[in-house]
């Protein structure tokens, strides 16, 4: 369905030095940077399969994302998806596919978000029975009825990324690809879209490409993951094997009645996380060494409240990104 | 459905949509089409009446100042009724990245830009024609011959369509450039003075009025004034130049996208 045989993407831009020297001399000489935002990526996507991009700010799974919907042309390599080459924007491939971006709304400002609706069942030539079958199916999912003749400009953001979802989901897409749907959305806001993607994706098998900052998006509709670090593909498996791509390791959290020395020798060889004033610690750990390291520190200090749990993919993740800045953005 | 009905529909449906989004703002809309031109024919009307007055003689050139007014009341028109478009927004909508939704849509980013033109325009005739009966009544202008309405709207309309495409030309520029507003300033200021605009053609050097003719220039004001003045003892060679230039830029503007698009970062996505 998606296919990425070494896709690669630079983009150029020129350096300039600050101030007005800066900009007198770069009025003469300018120094071009190239920046290599993809390199030699692989990457196989099955039909019904929802796939969750991961990476941190500037790693390439937004160009990614433009590459696979045919917005920018890459620098080499070869994608296809649904076995069309993206950047011949042929109309048949434009059809068959949908893009969701959290920061820019597809939406016309200042008219309903109805009439943006009918711009859009002629333009992927949707038959009236099945548009408004559809119309009625979303908007009852998503719960916006009442909001689908109110000029976009004045909902919430919350409101108009639901209806940003209806627009992409109006002709029925075979893949969706979804950047960053829930950012800056409220708690309750993102647990809803979540829900809604998910129902929709058990209704229709649609194939789902997600980027977001996240985790909780990733670790409630991605089956896959594919980790993405400065260009390069460092992870693609399922999420549980993410988790334990740092060892079999846990989080154990203790709360103390009171605060407690971190510069303590007993914590010096731990890997360990202060807050709430020295009064809340984190540990990683090997999970075979859990149970001695509880019974000791249980024994030892004022204990309030403790507590267990597997690496959070979130915790994961900031180790990965810690790891791979302290080597110099090398591959880890 | 047809191939040619469903595409018909799109380009209907887009229309209607545009027109829908420019009578949101109406009074900002009736600014941004009337306000440009009505304050231009002033500084023309005071400007002619400072040149007529200091000058020695009733006629420039073989005109009286009624007749220099009434050449400038129909550029009024003329403008109105196909001047009003700019790329303003085309080259704000690639330089931040908002082309990015028409790129994913199966209707092209052309066939959206050419149905906005197309809606604005349609509204511009009528603000146009309104305008016209506003000052017919006032006795400031006469009423054009039955060809003279005809072959007038005929050239407005085709220099409309020129106008568009070079409008068109100017915002893919956002393409390569940060900022196009310095390109749309100079065309409009070369067209201004070169089209026929400021001064009738009459008063330039001969041999630069007929180099003029081959260029696109006189097409955007000076042609189709003289058609409603109904002074048209040249028609098919003024036709068939303006309709080469709309090729010619259309085929430009098609070049400029293929090679912008290969450039083109999405950015702010």
């Amino acid at each position: 369905m998606i296919e990425t045989h070494e896709l690669s993407k630079s983009f150029q831009s020129y350096k300039k030095a600050p101030g007005f020297s800066g900009a007198v001399k770069s009025l003469f000489h300018r120094q071009m940077i190239e920046k290599k935002a993809v390199k030699n990526f692989n990457l196989s996507i099955n039909k019904g399969e929802i796939v969750g991009l991961l990476g941190p700010n500037g790693a390439g799974k937004t160009t990614l994302m433009k590459m696979f919907t045919g917005i920018i042309v890459p620098s080499s390599g070869k994608v296809k998806v649904l076995g069309h080459h993206p950047y011949d924007r042929s109309k048949e491939f434009r059809k068959k596919i949908a893009l969701v971006m959290g920061q820019k709304s597809q939406l016309w400002w200042d008219i309903p978000a109805m009439d943006s609706f009918y711009l859009l069942q002629k333009y992927y030539e949707v038959e009236d029975g099945a548009f408004h079958d559809r119309i009625d199916e979303l908007s009852t999912l998503l719960d916006v009825k009442d909001l689908l003749h109110i000029q976009v400009r004045r909902l919430s953001l919350g409101e108009r990324m639901k209806l940003e979802l209806m627009a992409s989901l109006v002709h029925q897409p075979e893949v969706i690809f979804l950047d960053e749907p829930t950012i800056g959305l409220d708690v309750m806001a993102q647990e809803n879209i979540r829900q809604f993607i998910l129902n929709y994706h058990k209704r229709h098998g649609t194939t789902m490409v997600i980027t977001s900052h996240y985790m909780a998006d990733v670790e409630a509709l991605c089956q896959r993951l594919v980790v993405v670090f400065s260009g390069e593909k460092f992870f693609d498996g399922n999420i549980s094997d993410f988790s334990k791509i740092m060892g079999h390791q846990k989080v154990l959290s203790f709360q103390f009645k009171e605060a407690l020395n971190p510069t303590d020798p007993f914590f010096e060889k731990l890997d360990v996380r202060w807050s709430l004033g020295n009064k809340k610690l984190d540990i990683r750990i090997p999970e075979a060494e859990m149970p001695a390291l509880a019974s000791v520190l249980l024994n030892k200090y004022p204990v309030e409240d403790f507590a267990s749990e597997k690496m959070p993919i979130e915790r994961v993740m900031q180790l990965l990104m810690e790891k791979h800045s302290n080597q110099g953005g090398k591959r880890i | 459905m047809s191939h040619f009905s469903l595409g018909l529909a799109k380009w209907s449906v887009t229309i209607k949509t545009s027109w829908s989004n420019l009578l949101t703002y109406r009074l900002n809309f009736f600014l941004q089409v009337i306000g440009p031109s009505l304050v231009f024919f002033f500084i023309k009307y005071n400007l002619w009446w400072a040149i007529y007055n200091s000058h020695q003689g009733d006629t420039i050139k073989g005109m009286t100042f009624s007749q220099m007014m009434n050449y400038h009341v129909w550029a009024l028109i003329t403008s109105l009724i196909f001047r009003g478009y700019n790329s303003n927004s085309l080259a704000e909508d690639i330089r931040l990245g908002k082309i990015s939704t028409y790129m994913i849509y199966p209707f092209n980013f052309w066939e959206h830009q050419t149905c906005q033109f197309l809606a604005f325009s349609s509204l511009q005739i009528f603000v146009s024609s309104v305008t016209f009966f506003i000052l017919f009544a006032a006795g400031i202008v006469i009423f054009p011959t039955f060809s003279g309405v005809i072959l007038g709207l005929s050239f407005s309309l085709l220099a409309g369509f020129l106008w568009f495409v070079i409008q068109y030309v100017c915002g893919l520029m956002a393409f390569w450039l940060e900022e196009t507003w310095m390109i749309r300033v100079m065309t409009e200021l070369v067209v201004n003075f070169l089209s026929g605009n400021i001064f009738p053609l009459e008063l330039y050097p001969a041999k630069l009025t007929v180099f003029l003719k081959y260029t696109p220039f006189p097409y955007l004001a000076y042609y189709p004034i003289k058609m409603f003045l109904g002074q048209n003892d040249e028609i098919i060679l003024p036709l068939i130049i303006l309709l080469i230039w709309i090729g010619l830029f259309s085929l430009f503007a098609s070049r400029l996208w293929k090679k912008g698009v290969c450039n083109y970062t999405g950015a702010g996505m």
